[in-house]
């Protein structure tokens, strides 16, 4: 897919680099393979309205960006919850196919389903090419 | 500014630990690319 993933919390470089040698690599081979992020004081996380003052820590929210640097879908979990990554990777695919082909990707949609291009033909037409199955 | 769908990704420039270096990166740095901007509580948690 050609995606970059940045991971940010508000740990120093050097924490980032402790937990990669001391646990992380130990759990993936070689280490995590992307670029860890340090945002001291929560100052990008505030500009992303993730921040929690409170508890001095980003919540964990995921930001797809496409290339022109536009924002195309956000994530906001709490930090007890993990996330999912195979739907990360969806939405990523939707995203690129959306961006390349002007289709719209229905409900459920993963490569090789049914896409919606949108017309005026297609309005109050959906439920001849799409069903709610299809969404699972 | 903040962080709307559809909207510019908030810049920023910050320090990185990457290949293990601890290097600048700028989010526009990335520009061409999809990118996946990943914030998480804290260190020594799980992602």
């Amino acid at each position: 897919m050609g995606a970059v993933v940045l991971a940010i919390s508000v740990d120093s470089p050097y924490t980032h680099k402790v937990w990669q040698e001391g646990e992380l690599s130990k759990m993936v081979d070689g280490g995590l393979p992307y670029p860890m992020l340090s945002d001291p004081g929560g100052t990008i996380g505030q500009l992303y309205d993730v921040y929690d003052r409170e508890a001095g820590v980003d919540l964990r929210g995921r930001f797809l960006i496409d290339p022109d640097g536009n924002i195309q879908a956000i994530e906001v979990l709490a930090p007890a919850i993990g996330r999912n990554i195979a739907e990360m990777i969806r939405q990523l695919k939707a995203c690129a196919h959306v961006r390349g082909t002007g289709e719209a990707t229905p409900a459920g949609w993963e490569p090789g389903k049914q896409t919606l291009k949108p017309e005026a033909g297609l309005a109050g037409k959906v439920c001849e090419i799409w069903a709610p199955e299809m969404a699972f | 500014m903040s962080a709307r769908v559809g909207k510019p990704a908030p810049d920023f420039e910050t320090t990185a630990y990457m290949d293990g270096e601890i290097k600048k990166v700028k989010l526009s740095d990335f520009r061409g690319k999809w990118v996946m901007l990943y914030f998480y509580p804290g260190d020594f948690t799980f992602v």
